[in-house]
């Protein structure tokens, strides 16, 4: 037999057993995918789901990598050095802004949020937000010198103006930490704003003012409002709480240097209107907020958005030392935009309250005071000026860059390389879709604006339908939510591939769905990069108080307090399941309102419950205790009605003391190397 | 005649004899040259009272405390400020969880003002109005008969329990009867001193917090007796307990029927009937160092253990006066002597006084008609 013949009958019989295989093989194959995505139009791409939401192991340590992922900065008296916060990296990197290198790297806490400088520029005060810390360093010798108890959850940061005492604003705990810096103890703790954040001291040194980013708590329906908390800096007691109407997600504060006018970044949700506004440009607005700092001052809202083209998420705020630009970080949009002051200025003064009213929510007038708009790397966050405000570096989060911007030319005219990898891993990539606003209609938003911090904005929406109204649903947390499915309250969606895919253009971005590369990318980060932060308040080191314990063990009851049986399906233990305290199933327990359609709700993950006021699927729970004394009075929500106020007070503090099982694990261990 | 009656027949005379018969002494006689006690006694004077009239939202006024330059005074219908010589008025509608303010007090650390009212408590900052209620938080009941700050921890003494909040962590800790020696939830006042909070519970005497250690200790009246004290000074004079308050290393308890100290060994009982008590029935105590102001139905009386002054209204008009005595029981086992009295043109707006607080050299007291302010006498 010829060579050729043989090889013609041996390719013929490889064909089809090729064939043979490749049917039923391409059948199982998508048949796989489709239950593994839970669509059925996802490609045949093991890599989906074999390399790119692995967690842990060895293909996640070699697919993903660590970014600096900066996200404040300061500049130095001189002008000569940038520190950089890395939030990523756990560091503060100090640049130099001449050679544009990074010239030192100092580890600092868990996930560390901003950094200022003492008034003398020798030291650097760094607030490490999942660490409930600040880190003192000293600048010459690079070095941690001290460690400065905070409340939970330190961000943003200020000093005294004699500069003897520090000001932690605790995001988490809603609170503000005084720390007398020659004791280095806390001397006071003032109640602030919902999820503070920012914080800044009028120029004339009487007040210290903070932004809170979650809205006061009202039942839906009810006009949101802000609150900017105002605290006295000499007698260091709250001067007064500044309602901010219709916004929220405050980040930071900025003062005009003769300290008449202060701004502050805000959104202005519509969050009551049903979400296909989104094609009206109704969905989300984006601006600042203009106030005179005096008590009882006036506040006005003013759009950095234009029509047809919004700039979302404003984060940084810095006005030049002459006081005629503000300058503030869309970090949906990639921009900043410059603001003309003597033209906000005029406007107000040109306008009665109603106008100015209507200003706040006019898309149109942007253009009489927005001077520029500048292009920036990814994810633009903290900015700040050089001494002489001819510079302006921009923390370009998403890019591991500073972006460097002449305030004159209003142009970027250098970055600075912060030494992250090179390589763009697929869940970073997802973070970058994550936070940027072009794939919704008209740049409105992004998935970071109704879930900061990747957690939620604790604001209720009307997401299902055209109805006014209906079906409204309260915000879920991103946070370790890989095992939770379904997802949606609805629990129609069994995986993020179909929630993040055909359906959310759908409903919500209103533009084209994600590419299948673009919604592994998404998956990707959702299902592994996204961590609850340690629960330090009530859970620091997974020894539960006696409360807690007494708490668990109701929870974990199957008998009420008269010793009757709990039929199984109402016990909280039956459909809170450990680790996630879901059992992923639908239930039912009497919450369904006269506007919601007849359906089962999604049992909610209860780790870092705490941290996700208000609750129940339409946000109508305002704290914990709600859930039972106003809305479970049925024991339909699990048997709660045999209890005294002592035992739900004990099964609240448990709830509240729920974390992720990471540090179940963590602790564990560090137990166990103890023993 | 049952044999209850007879028990309590006994026993009254036997509380007679050891007493003394303190009781049947009757009126005492008006001695202007006895010793002169008022060397460490404030006596005020020059009152001012202030009422709807003058801006408040209701003469019933049920609490008041000073705030530096502002007062706070707590009224059945809305809290009313007092500053730059103007009250203002604040209810409801401006956020507060009920109109009834029944008790007040102020962080020294934060400056926040903390509202016990009929409806729940409510943090008062920055113009703002935080309320707690038994099902928003933590707190045991929403009736709030009394709130004090101590440090960050604000306690509460409700018809449901009495417990603490901290404001630092945000948790909620509550003392019933399940958890604390009580004899019911039913609780009035709390105070704080020495490391101890010290709770008046309706009919559990007082109830002793030990915050170091978390133990609980309780005070009761030993004779049990609702009509008498039987044995004096063997321990607080009866079991319904309406304040408590602690000053100079004495806790003092007020009762409706009667006053006691306690030195941290021993208890003395004060009443009408033998030292310059005003009544036995007492609304409320406030102490102010070594000096206890005592609120009760017939009058305002203030004391240092030993020497006592009583304000009192006239029946028929405006006026009245300042009757100034001392008490030295340990070395004057007869009778009270009454030194002086000082008339007082206006007098306390009412002798039904249910609130007190003092300053360097001010005092401000509410009443069932209006609040009142005096004046030190030099």
């Amino acid at each position: 037999m010829k060579i050729s013949t043989i090889v013609i009958r041996l390719s013929g019989i490889i064909l089809v057993l090729a064939l043979l295989i490749y049917f039923p093989g391409r059948k199982w194959a998508r048949a796989h995918v489709n239950e593994k995505t839970a669509t059925t139009d996802h490609p045949l791409l093991c890599t989906s789901c074999h390399l790119y939401i692995q967690k842990t192991g060895l293909i996640a340590n070699l697919v993903n990598a660590r970014y600096m992922s900066p996200i404040n900065l300061t500049v130095s008296g001189d002008g000569k050095r940038l520190y950089v916060v890395a939030q990523e990296s756990n560091a503060l990197l100090i640049v130099d802004s001449e050679s544009k290198k990074v010239i030192n790297k100092i580890g600092v806490g868990n996930q560390p949020h901003s950094v200022i400088l003492s008034k003398d520029g020798q030291k650097a005060y760094v607030s490490n937000q999942w660490s409930d810390n600040v880190f003192v360093i000293d600048l010459s010798a690079g070095r941690v010198t001290d460690t400065l108890k905070t409340g939970n959850g330190p961000a943003g940061l200020a000093l005294s103006a004699d500069g003897k005492a520090l000001y932690v604003v605790n995001s988490f705990s809603s609170d503000v930490t005084v720390i007398d810096l020659q004791s280095k103890e806390e001397i006071n703790r003032i109640t602030a704003g919902n999820n503070p954040t920012g914080a800044k001291l009028s120029p004339d040194g009487k007040f210290l003012f903070v932004t809170s980013r979650r809205t006061v708590n009202v039942p839906y329906g009810e006009p949101l409002s802000s609150e900017l908390t105002v605290i006295n800096d000499s007698s260091r007691r709250i001067s007064e709480y500044r309602k901010i109407e219709s916004a929220y997600m405050m980040e930071n504060v900025a003062f005009t240097p003769n300290g008449d006018l202060g701004f502050v970044t805000l959104i202005r949700p519509k969050n009551y209107v049903p979400s296909i506004q989104v094609e009206q440009g109704w969905m989300m607005t984006h601006g600042f907020g203009v106030f005179q700092p005096g008590k009882g001052g006036s506040v006005n809202e003013l759009l950095i958005d234009e029509p047809n083209s919004f700039y979302s998420d404003p984060f940084g705020i810095a006005i030049t030392p002459d006081g005629k630009k503000a300058f503030i970080s869309s970090a949906g949009t990639d921009y900043i935009t410059v603001i003309d002051i003597d033209s906000v200025r005029a406007l107000i003064n040109g306008s009665t309250p109603e106008v100015r009213k209507l200003y706040s929510n006019n898309l149109g007038i942007s253009s009489r005071y927005i001077i520029k708009r500048i292009h920036t790397g990814s994810n633009p966050k903290g900015i700040a000026l050089s001494p002489d405000g001819k510079l302006l570096y921009v923390a370009e989060m998403l890019d591991d860059n500073i972006g460097v911007i002449s305030t004159e030319s209003l142009q970027k005219v250098s970055s600075i390389d912060l030494g992250g990898p090179r390589r763009i891993t697929v869940a970073r990539k997802g973070r970058r879709l994550f936070n940027n606003s072009s794939h919704t209609f008209q740049n409105q938003y992004c998935c970071y604006t109704c879930h900061p911090d990747m957690h939620e904005d604790g604001l209720v929406y009307n997401m299902s339908g055209k109805d006014m109204g209906r079906n409204v649903t309260n915000t879920m947390s991103l946070r370790d939510i890989s095992e939770t499915a379904p997802f949606k309250w609805s629990g129609t969606n069994l995986t993020v591939y179909k929630q993040d895919g055909m359906r959310f253009s759908t409903f919500l971005t209103r533009t084209e769905s994600f590419s299948y590369k673009d919604l592994d990318a998404l998956t990707s980060y959702i299902l592994t990069g996204i961590k609850n932060p340690p629960n330090l308040q009530y859970n620091p080191n997974g020894e539960l108080t006696e409360a807690q314990l007494r708490g668990k063990k109701i929870f974990e009851r199957t008998k009420d307090s008269y010793g009757n049986e709990i039929p199984e399906a109402n016990r909280c233990i039956t459909c809170h399941t450990p680790p996630y305290y879901t059992n992923s199933k639908m239930s039912y327990v009497q919450t369904l309102a006269a506007t919601d359609d007849s359906i089962l709700f999604d049992t909610p993950h209860l780790n870092d419950i705490y941290a996700s006021a208000p609750y129940l699927h339409d946000g109508r729970a305002a704290t914990l205790e709600e859930i039972w004394t106003k809305y479970g009075k049925n024991d339909k929500h699990g048997v709660i009605n045999d209890m005294t106020k002592i035992q739900l007070n004990d099964l609240i503090e448990y709830l509240k003391s729920l974390r992720s099982p990471q540090y179940e694990y963590e602790d564990l261990k560090k137990n166990h190397a103890k023993n | 005649m049952n044999k209850r009656f007879l028990k309590n027949s006994l026993l009254s005379a036997v509380a007679l004899i050891l007493t003394g018969f303190s009781f049947l002494n009757g009126q005492p006689s008006v001695k202007s040259d006895a010793i002169d006690v008022t060397d460490k006694m404030p006596v005020y004077g020059h009152w001012r009272n202030f009422t709807m009239k003058d801006g408040l939202p209701s003469d019933h006024v049920y609490c008041v405390r000073i705030d530096g330059d502002r007062v706070l005074a707590g009224t059945h219908d809305g809290l009313a400020v007092y500053e730059n010589g103007k009250w203002k008025a604040y209810t409801t509608k401006d956020g507060l969880p009920h109109n009834g303010v029944v008790s007040i007090d102020v962080s020294e650390t934060t400056g926040d003002v903390w509202l016990g009212t009929l409806g729940g408590l409510s943090r008062w900052s920055g113009g703002k109005f935080e309320n707690f209620t038994q099902l928003n938080s933590g707190m045991p009941n929403d009736l709030v008969y009394c709130v004090i700050c101590d440090g960050k921890d604000v306690w509460v003494a409700t018809a449901g329990g009495a417990g603490h909040y901290d404001t630092s962590t945000r948790q909620w800790e509550i003392f019933t009867e399940k958890n604390a020696p009580m004899h019911e939830p039913w609780t009035y006042g709390v105070s704080a001193g020495d490391g101890k909070i010290f709770i008046a519970a309706w009919g559990g005497g007082v109830i002793e917090y030990t915050k170091k250690t978390k133990q609980f200790k309780d005070y009761t009246d030993p004779d049990g007796e609702m009509e008498i004290d039987l044995l004096p000074d063997d321990g607080i004079v009866h079991d319904i307990t309406t304040a408590t308050t602690w000053g100079a290393g004495y806790l003092w308890a007020s009762t409706y029927f009667g006053l006691s100290s306690y030195d941290g060994t021993h208890w003395k009982g004060y009443f009408k009937e033998h030292c310059g008590l005003a009544s036995n029935f007492i609304n409320f105590v406030r102490a102010e160092g070594p000096v206890v102001f005592i609120c009760s139905d017939n009058g305002l009386s203030s004391t240092n253990g030993k020497s006592w002054i009583t304000y009192k209204k006239n029946d028929n008009d405006s006026n009245g006066k300042a009757i100034i005595s001392n008490f030295s029981r340990d070395d004057d086992k007869t009778a009270y002597k009454t030194t002086r009295e000082i008339p007082m043109s206006p007098s306390i707006a009412h002798n039904f006084v249910i609130g007190v607080d003092a300053d360097k050299d001010v005092l401000w007291v509410a009443t069932e008609k209006g609040v009142s302010r005096g004046e030190l006498m030099k």
